[in-house]
């Protein structure tokens, strides 16, 4: 392979990532505050894709009205989900809301069969991410250059916001324990929801920019980012929000590399994420940011 | 009883920056019934774990009759002939109380899972006898009324005696007691002591107990060491430990309400 | 967690001490061996009538539904032995399925019928060259399925809870992928076709009973006592000498072997399978049935089973058109999979416990419920 190629390549491991990073946060995120490995995530991308596209094809939004209120209407999703089917569950064991959540991720599916129908729907790429730059041998498509950068302005800001706002420090200080939070005098179904509401608004937006680069949507597409997602999360050491982003990114390099080192494996690409997670939790069950595995 | 049973040398295991357990020694001698005090946090219960292969020491070596253990599992360990009752209750919640007990016997078990299945006479008869035992450990520990109860349902003090009754049926020859009197009534409490006694006269077990019940430790236990800040800080018969400076000392320092003379 | 064997809601409040179907205490069960046995084997010859009549006289279509039942069945209590009764929670099933049918398809199918399916790559040298019957097959199948989870066992039970439930999952995903792409063996997305219809009542509901047999008498075994305290608590189980990975390597083995071998026979029902057959869908659907009838209650997997499998037709009327009070109702395909995900979710939430908890049949407490057989010859 020729630098060119290596470049580009590059390039699509970068925007892979940037979207597995976006769909990881919101994971790890849930899983540092309740424990939960939250099952519905990618289904929750889902639904904010069919969100976004009913606002930009149907009601002919510009995309950029159409992902924010996509990522509005996703947020509300994700906490009306919390409220009605986890938050009955907060004392339960931690098996049974896991259960609930896989049955969730079940319903959103059917329901998107049923309401949305099986065929996939095209999802127009607006102007400015259809552009070709090419440098040289170097063929790239605006998107791919995009996806990263508006991950980075999106990350930054929700970098800002855990560590400078008072409900973000409450999130962190839930995610370690229960009683500082409780001093601070903020309730934690608050926070709980506040983590639920940015998740999915999250998990919309990596829906969104997922969906154009494919270009299309259909009510199964969660499943795959979602479960990949997952495993980008542990690879990054689970309720980290930066080794989410690591392990986000990783996982698109090695995909995308996987398929251009060894083409003759392309079709394992799909395994490769799980050959990685077992990998991780063998040797380092911590993953990359390394906090301790909860028993 | 040249040898001891249990034989700490040097052992010491640290969370983080924290050293839980420091280099401390400990001789157990065969038959004997001994207790191990100290102030909240001194590491009794880390010591416990040590002993069982919950957790692994940084350093140190760990004897017992005879054989090296550290680095062996946790069934290994009780195989070998080391029980232990938990300091917060972990009974197995939805089994019966004969049933608790009867896991006890599961690691002792010759026959394989085909022979269980098959009920092959060699099965059979181990099964038949593990129900016979079963029944005396439940006659001694007198929890026979309540053999077919959940042990979730019981009363605190009879969980903690079905705890002990389920180490007796991995036929220990060490057992390790973590705070048995803890939330019993005075009653029980002399019934536990003359149960403790039991094991040791009639079925020959060498005890080890921690507990915060002064007045049970000093009239029960044979030899007592203190620990505090994970070091072993005195050692010796009651009436010793009870005068040594040091341990009036260590327990005025914590400033817990529990004086050691009591 | 609460520790309360008797959840205060729903059906299991029947089963309370006091309750409409519990007697109190029961006579100990090396009593009634000898008479439970004997019922145990009457059923059993009932039951063989009872399939007898149906496989005459009964339409097709719902022997058909039947033979599906007792491979669910199969299915659900080898899953609960693992999720249930000793509580590793794992959603690797699918993974099995595939693997066992897979396995016996590839043994039963004639090389010409092998050569016929398999157009863009050949199959490999041997399996293209023989057949063997469905028996023995089967065993195979089993056994190698038994030997794939035992070597999964080494890393998977590294971990617990949550974990184990994504690391088994990812297996599950890894086994579908390794069918799509390993074109010589499993013939790729166009899997395999023309698998002899063998499977029939009495096939289904053989393995059901040897299975139940098995398991069943394991629970009922010092091995089960072992398996659940493992599920109690799992430090506890190790302080009592019992080795947690040993155990729970044989309770993962043996549902495997028999995931397997219900793979095979499903297979010889359906008589074509591919990758899609054997997706995530699959262990959910196994998952609701275990949840339903009570995670942990062997019972309650043979129930939910069936419950599943009627049901499931059942609710075909809310994807059919209808009539109501004199409006067309177009048909919704698909409802009925929402209908499914809202049960899990509403039994998790208004009934965890299921229908029946942990509890399991015996003879002894159907004839005690029934006001026989109580305190005999105690």
């Amino acid at each position: 392979m020729d630098a060119a190629q290596l470049t580009q390549q590059m390039i699509n491991g970068l925007t892979l990532g940037s979207l597995y990073a976006l769909i990881a946060i919101g994971y790890t995120m849930v899983y540092g505050i309740l424990r939960l490995i939250n099952f519905a995530h990618g289904d929750v991308l889902m639904v904010g894709c069919y969100f976004a596209w009913f606002g930009a094809v149907q009601f002919g939004l510009p995309w950029w009205v159409a992902l924010m209120g996509s990522m509005a209407l996703t947020a509300a999703l994700g906490v009306l989900i919390d409220q009605g089917a986890y938050r009955p569950l907060r004392q339960a064991p931690r098996i049974s809301a896991l259960i609930t959540a896989i049955g969730v991720s079940f319903f959103l599916e059917n329901l998107g069969l049923v309401v949305f129908g099986g065929r996939p729907k095209a999802f127009a790429r607006p102007e400015m991410f259809n552009h070709i730059y090419q440098w040289g041998e170097v063929r790239v498509l605006s998107l791919s250059i995009w996806v990263p950068i508006l991950t980075a302005i999106i990350l930054a800001g929700l970098i800002l916001f855990i560590h400078r706002t008072r409900m973000g420090m409450a999130m962190r200080a839930l995610s370690r324990d229960l009683v500082t939070v409780q001093l601070m005098g903020i309730d934690p179904n608050r926070i709980i929801a506040a983590t639920f509401a940015l998740g999915s608004a999250l998990a919309a937006a990596g829906g969104v920019l997922w969906a154009m680069k494919y270009p299309q949507i259909n009510p199964l597409m969660g499943v795959l980012p979602g479960l990949k997602a997952f495993v980008a999360a542990v690879l990054g050491g689970i309720g980290n929000v930066t080794g989410a982003m690591l392990g986000g990114l990783l996982l698109g390099m090695a995909e995308i590399m996987l398929v251009a080192l060894l083409p003759e494996l392309a079709g394992y690409r799909d395994a490769l994420a799980f050959v990685m997670l077992i990998g991780i939790l063998i040797f380092r069950p911590t993953g990359i940011m390394g906090e301790e595995l909860p028993e | 009883m040249s040898q001891p049973i249990l034989q700490a040398r040097g052992l010491t295991v640290r969370f983080g920056g924290l050293t839980a357990v420091d280099r401390v020694e400990l001789d157990l001698p065969e038959g004997q019934l001994a207790g191990l005090i100290g102030p909240n946090g001194a590491g009794k219960t880390t010591c416990f774990n040590l002993f069982t292969g919950r957790i692994k020491p940084n350093e140190g070596k760990l004897t017992f009759a005879g054989q090296p253990i550290v680095g062996l599992r946790p069934s290994r360990i009780n195989q070998l002939g080391m029980a232990r009752t938990f300091q917060n209750i972990r009974l197995f919640g939805e089994l019966s109380v004969l049933d608790n007990v009867l896991v006890g016997f599961h690691g002792g078990l010759k026959s394989n899972f085909l022979s269980a299945i098959l009920r092959l006479p060699g099965y059979v008869a181990e099964e038949r006898g593990m129900q016979r035992r079963a029944g005396e450990i439940l006659e001694l520990t007198g929890l026979t009324r309540l053999r077919d109860e959940p042990a979730g349902s019981l009363a605190y003090g009879q969980q903690r005696l079905l705890e002990i009754a389920r180490a007796l049926a991995t036929d220990p020859k060490l057992i390790l007691l973590d705070e048995p009197a803890a939330g019993m009534n005075p009653q029980e409490t002399t019934g536990l002591a003359a149960l403790v006694r039991r094991l040791r006269d009639e079925l020959g077990v060498t005890v080890l107990l921690i507990e915060h019940d002064m007045r049970f430790v000093m009239k029960l236990c044979e030899q007592i060491t203190v620990l505090d800040h994970g070091k072993v800080i005195a050692r010796g018969a009651p009436h010793q430990v009870q005068r040594d400076p040091a341990v009036i000392q260590a327990y005025l320092g914590a400033g817990e309400g529990e004086g050691v003379a009591s | 967690m609460p520790r309360n064997p008797h959840e205060k809601f729903g059906l299991t409040a029947l089963l309370k001490p006091g309750g409409l179907l519990s007697p109190g205490a029961l006579p100990p069960a090396h009593q009634t061996r000898r008479r439970d046995t004997m019922l145990t084997i009457g059923a059993c010859l009932l039951a063989a009538l009872g399939l007898w009549l149906l496989e005459g006289h009964a339409s097709g279509y719902v022997v058909h539904l039947t033979c599906v039942g007792a491979i669910f069945a199969t299915l659900a209590v080898s899953y609960n032995l693992i999720n249930g009764v000793t509580g590793q929670f794992s959603l690797e099933p699918n993974a099995f399925v595939a693997c066992g049918a897979y396995v016996t398809a590839l043994l039963t199918l004639s090389p010409a019928e092998k050569e016929a399916s398999f157009i863009l790559e050949p199959l490999i040298w041997p399996l293209s060259a023989f057949s063997i019957p469905l028996l023995p097959a089967l065993v195979i199948a089993g056994l190698l399925t038994a030997l794939m989870a035992f070597l999964m066992g080494f890393p998977v039970f590294r971990v617990r809870g949550d974990y184990l439930a994504i690391v088994t999952l990812g297996f599950g995903e890894v086994i579908r992928v390794v069918a799509n792409n390993a074109q010589s063996v499993t013939n790729g997305p166009l899997g395999l076709k023309g698998i002899p219809h063998i499977t029939n009542l009495w096939w289904s509901w053989g393995l059901l009973a040897v299975c139940l047999f098995f398991i069943v008498r394991l629970v009922h075994s010092s091995y089960g006592r072992a398996l659940m305290a493992i599920r109690e608590d799992e430090t506890a189980a190790e302080a009592m000498g019992i080795n947690a990975f040993w155990h729970k390597m044989l309770a993962f083995t043996l549902s495997a072997f028999f995931e397997g071998v219900a793979g095979g026979l499903l297979a010889h029902l359906i008589t074509t399978i591919s990758p899609s057959l054997f997706t995530f869908f699959l262990t959910f659907n196994l998952l609701i049935i275990i949840v339903v009838g009570g995670l942990g209650s062997t019972t309650g997997a043979v129930l939910g089973a069936f419950l599943f499998t009627y049901g499931g037709e059942w609710l075909r009327v809310v994807e059919e058109p209808m009539q109501l009070m004199g409006l067309d109702i177009p048909g919704i395909p698909g409802m009925r999979m929402v209908i499914f995900s809202l049960i899990l979710v509403g039994v998790m939430i208004f009934l965890r416990r299921g229908i029946l908890g942990r509890h399991d049949f015996s003879w002894r407490w159907l004839l005690a419920s029934l006001g026989l057989g109580r305190g005999s010859k105690a």
